[in-house]
């Protein structure tokens, strides 16, 4: 039952990440590249030691730390996720004045929160995972030290976030009281039996979603999103609209999968989650109408795709969910890489009217961008298309259908200011001219894998969805 | 035959239009003749599939089938009767628009030329698509590259007439998604496994309650797309924005996908449905007719008057749609080519009037035909094709939808015939102020008259205009089989519900439900039965 071998993944990551802090001392500032090259290669070999775990079902610490194959998956999904987030930043810290040997190591210590989030179904550890990717991540917010913007958003994220932390380990509390465990599946089975202290139940789940609502950046806990996402460095930005997002819906899913599958009323929890999910949807798309700034716009596109997967949620179609996590990471990632090129020496270009023309002068980088929003906003025959195809015909399936017209009706939306951007890379010309930084072959490979797998999912799913469908096959409920 | 030639002719622009990503973006005529001669490449071949195509069965013809993502999501394509023409006058037109952009689109032609392709490939994949996920795939695809089009090489209001379009055609299609999602989620539930095939879904006997749904949610998708009245608000701004490419695939192609929307999925797939709201359909079509008409005679610009005689026809269209007989089908699908050509051919006159004047205005022209005598021919054949002058191609098709209208209802026909009359009124009116009269403007002097190259793209046009004006039975020929085949479809769904009634309550006289069925559904009836 006990196999230290589980540990494996995360102590690459935990190596790396010790290798990096105790390396950044020796090495000069414009050197600190390396640092990213030593990262990527314990991410491989993170990675690679998932991939060979799939089907082993290891565990460790008595069950509290387990490898199933939802795990695996998702551990991998977000190693590549870092690894394309270091790709990006590499020469994005040195442009930027923000070339601290830290923010690997600290990335890689948010990574260890993450796969410890995903790999447990007891609340303790769960929180544990938490409050490691939180830290680091208030950390990595402020890792622009001049810029008092990153302090802002650094600042804000602490305080909210240790606020929704609170709640969160309330919630624990809560549910502990009342069936004596930490662990999901005991206080659902407790609950199961004894329907009496519904109270308590409803109050801790509640507790909980607002604890991990905050992190997936859903209405109305996302307050925070669009202040920190904006003051955020952006491959900070990127990394946090997407992996602290998808871990919060790995927990919903262990959490509510065996809620949904073994309570038989569970209308309470489920309309809670059917309104949050529209109140996401919209608000996230309404308020994205009126941003000019590109990462404000993109963060309140995030809470709107938070809305979406909740869809996924409120219809229990888990590998709709998955697979929608996983083309998220890659378009929105692919996003973030090509505000991102758009950049040079100590100076970013954030706001739309910096997008006119850039569509003819660099081909492309539009065309690149052009495919990634559209994507987005749910054009076929991209992979956004077809996560959002698996996700509202699984709920019309399930019978949630006006949910799903509100769904569409708001991707409706979306599509406007998703098609903004286009517009001003394409149909306006620029007041003004400027040149990029070019020579940025990290960031181009990142560009490409994103590309590659915006399409391959949307047009060729094949292998990565049956593997998300074993994986959702082999969990217990 | 094993050559998937559906295939090659549905995805060969777009393999032409990644070729261009290799090709420098400043060898303008290399990318220009490139595209034309692919264009014409795929004309050619789709002219095989005219003539190897077999009339006298309903079944699709030139199936390919093969697996993709799995679930009911597959790649599966094939034609019939409806959807052949549709094809041909794809790649009919594209060589056509290719040509006729030579000149005025002097900036980003790399860019132009590969949304084109693209949207060639979307509009073929839309006509040729069996599979519903496939079907959407293309339909919303499309968008796209239209898109680009007008966003980029459009007119003054180009930004918000390409954002109006784009969100239009969303709204009815997201919706018309939702309701591929119940479709899909109810065969699973009746069949137990999963399909999107539109053949499968033939077979469905939906409950009326959940059809009227479907219906609507399908049907708003469609007459978005027509546009029927009062959906049709983005046309004209795109019409007018757009370039004269753009704007002859749009009303050439693009509108056309909306009727054959209506007949082959609305219709067949929701009969009971869809015989509950042709009346008011009808009424809506008929008010965009004349709605369409006399905002055409109104206007002071040329291309919205074109861009509204469009309503007008596509509402004559639609009524004959909705007429549901074998003459007023024929007609629909007749008149659908027949405005693909003639509309076409206007806003291509339009266009090169536009390219010596920069003007649309109608109060800025007058006397033109004096210093282009050719091209007043040419625009005059043109015109008359579209207010249905006999011995050219609109008159076969209008005299069909009317005939069929007639049948099932007098009244509609007779309001219907205004369209002619109003056509004739407008486009008289407006070409007669554009080319006679004196002339006053100073700057036609200077006009030059048809250069070759626009004589070798209108002239393909007004042969066509001229042998399916005299000669349309080649063509309806091809189509018989398969619009009786629709009509049994949406007749037979009529005899069930009739058959359910039945079942239910015995004591019914039989002759109630035999009332006003004519032969061929008493055939079909009689096979339910059995």
């Amino acid at each position: 039952m006990n196999n230290i071998w589980t540990l494996l993944p995360i102590l690459f990551v935990l190596t790396g990440s010790v290798l990096v802090l105790l390396l950044e001392v020796f090495l000069r500032r414009e050197k600190k590249e390396y640092l990213g090259f030593i990262s990527i290669i314990f991410l491989l070999l993170s990675g690679i030691s998932c991939v060979l775990f799939w089907n082993k079902g290891l565990s460790f610490f008595n069950g509290r730390l387990f490898l199933d194959k939802l795990a695996l998956l998702l551990s991998l999904l977000f190693i590549i996720g870092a690894a394309l987030i270091i790709l990006i930043s590499m020469k994005y810290l040195s442009l930027q004045d923000t070339n601290h040997g830290e923010y690997y190591s600290l990335l890689l210590f948010a990574l260890i929160g993450i796969l410890i989030m995903v790999s447990s179904t007891d609340l303790i550890i769960i929180f544990l995972g938490l409050e490691v990717l939180s830290i680091s991540s208030y950390a990595l917010a402020g890792l622009k030290r001049s810029d008092e913007k990153s302090g802002e958003a650094a600042l804000k994220y602490f305080l909210l976030g240790s606020f929704a932390s609170a709640f969160l380990v309330y919630g624990i509390a809560l549910l502990y009281g009342a069936s004596r465990s930490t662990d999901i599946f005991s206080i659902i089975n407790y609950f199961q039996s004894d329907s009496t202290q519904s109270i308590l139940v409803i109050s801790g789940l509640g507790m909980l979603i607002i604890g991990f609502g905050f992190k997936i950046a859903m209405v109305p806990f996302h307050m925070w999103t669009p202040d920190v996402y904006e003051g955020s460095p952006t491959p900070v930005t990127a990394f946090f609209s997407v992996s602290p997002k998808a871990a919060g819906f790995a927990v919903l899913i262990r959490l509510f999968g065996p809620y949904f599958r073994q309570i038989t009323d569970t209308k309470n929890i489920f309309t809670v989650l059917w309104i949050l999910s529209v109140l996401t949807m919209v608000a996230g798309n309404l308020l994205a109408l009126r941003q000019k700034n590109i990462k404000r716009i993109l963060a309140y596109s995030s809470i709107a795709h938070a809305g979406y997967i909740m869809i996924a949620l409120c219809a229990q179609s888990y590998y709709s969910l998955v697979f929608y996590l996983t083309v998220y990471f890659f378009m929105n990632i692919g996003a973030f890489s090509a505000v991102i090129a758009l950049s040079k020496k100590n100076k970013e270009y954030l706001e739309l009217d910096d997008y006119a023309g850039i569509g003819f002068r660099y081909p492309w980088l539009g065309a690149t961008l052009s495919v990634f929003l559209l994507s987005l906003a749910g054009f076929p025959p991209t992979g956004g298309f077809l996560a959002k195809f698996y996700v509202f015909s699984e709920a019309v399936h399930k019978g949630l259908t006006p949910l799903v017209i509100i769904g569409v009706l708001a991707s409706l939306i979306s599509v406007f200011y998703y098609l903004r951007i286009i517009v001003y890379m394409y149909m306006r010309e620029p007041s003004y001219t400027f040149k990029i930084y070019e020579n940025n072959p990290a960031l181009f490979l990142a560009l490409f894998i994103c590309l590659y797998g915006v399409i391959q999912l949307g047009l060729f799913p094949g292998n990565v969805l049956l593997f998300i469908k074993q994986a959702v096959a082999s969990l217990p409920f | 035959m094993n050559i998937p030639i559906l295939s090659i002719i549905t995805f060969l622009p777009a393999a032409g239009a990644l070729l261009f990503i290799f090709i420098n973006r400043k060898q303008d005529n290399l990318i220009r003749y490139t595209a034309l001669f692919i264009s014409i490449i795929n004309f050619i071949l789709s002219l095989f599939l005219y003539f190897n195509f077999n009339g006298q069965t309903a079944e699709p013809q030139f199936v390919e089938k093969a697996d993709w993502i799995g679930y009911g999501i597959n790649y599966h394509i094939g034609i019939d009767g409806i959807s052949l023409f549709l094809v041909l006058l794809t790649t009919f037109l594209m060589p056509i628009v290719i040509l006729s952009s030579w000149n005025s689109i002097q900036e980003k032609v790399k860019e132009y030329h590969i949304f084109m392709l693209l949207l060639g490939t979307g509009i073929i994949g839309v006509f040729v698509s069996l599979n519903l996920f496939l079907f959407y795939v293309f339909w919303e695809a499309m968008l796209i590259p239209m898109y680009f089009l007008i966003g980029i090489w459009g007119g003054k209001r180009k930004i918000y007439a390409t954002l109006k379009f784009v969100i239009f055609t969303m709204f009815g299609s997201l919706l018309m998604l939702v309701a591929i999602f119940t479709l899909y989620s109810i065969f699973y539930k009746t069949a137990g496994t999963y399909s999107l095939n539109i053949f499968d879904f033939y077979q469905l006997v939906l409950n009326p309650n959940i059809q009227t749904w479907l219906f609507l949610a399908f049907g708003l998708a469609f007459a978005i797309k027509v546009p029927m009245f009062p959906f049709h608000t983005w046309l004209p701004d795109a019409h007018v924005e757009a370039p004269t490419a753009g704007s002859v695939i749009l009303a050439g192609v693009l509108l056309k996908m909306g009727t054959y929307g209506f007949l082959r999925f609305a219709l067949p797939l929701f009969p009971d449905a869809a015989k509950k709201f042709i009346p008011y359909l009808a009424v809506l079509s008929l008010i965009g007719i004349i709605y369409g008409a006399l905002m055409a005679l109104i206007q002071k610009d040329v291309k919205s008057l074109v861009a509204y005689s469009s309503v007008s026809h596509m509402g004559l269209i639609m009524l004959a749609v909705f007429a549901l007989n074998l003459e007023s089908l024929e007609g629909a699908v007749y008149q659908m080519i027949n405005h693909g050509l003639s509309t076409g051919a206007l806003f291509l006159c339009v266009g090169i009037l536009y390219e010596r004047a920069h003007t649309r205005l109608i109060k800025d022209y007058g006397g033109v035909s004096r210093q282009m005598p050719v091209f007043a021919a040419f625009f005059l054949i043109c015109m008359l094709s579209s207010v249905g002058l006999p011995g050219l191609n609109g008159f076969v098709g209008e005299i069909l939808c009317l005939f069929g209208i007639f049948q099932s209802s007098k009244l509609l026909a007779i309001l219907g015939v205004s369209t002619i009359i109003l056509a004739a009124a407008y486009l008289l009116w407006m070409y007669q102020r554009v080319m006679q009269g004196p002339l006053e403007n100073k700057k036609i002097l200077h006009f030059k008259d048809l250069s070759l190259r626009e004589i070798g793209f209108l002239v393909p046009i007004i042969l066509l205009m001229f042998f399916m004006g005299i000669f349309p039975k080649p063509f309806l020929r091809k189509m018989d089989a398969s619009i009786e085949h629709l009509l049994n479809q949406v007749h037979r769904a009529e005899t069930y519900v009739v058959d359910k009634k039945a079942d239910r309550k015995p004591s019914l006289d039989i002759s109630e439900i035999d009332m006003n069925h004519n032969t061929k559904e008493n055939i079909t009836e009689t096979e339910e039965n059995e």
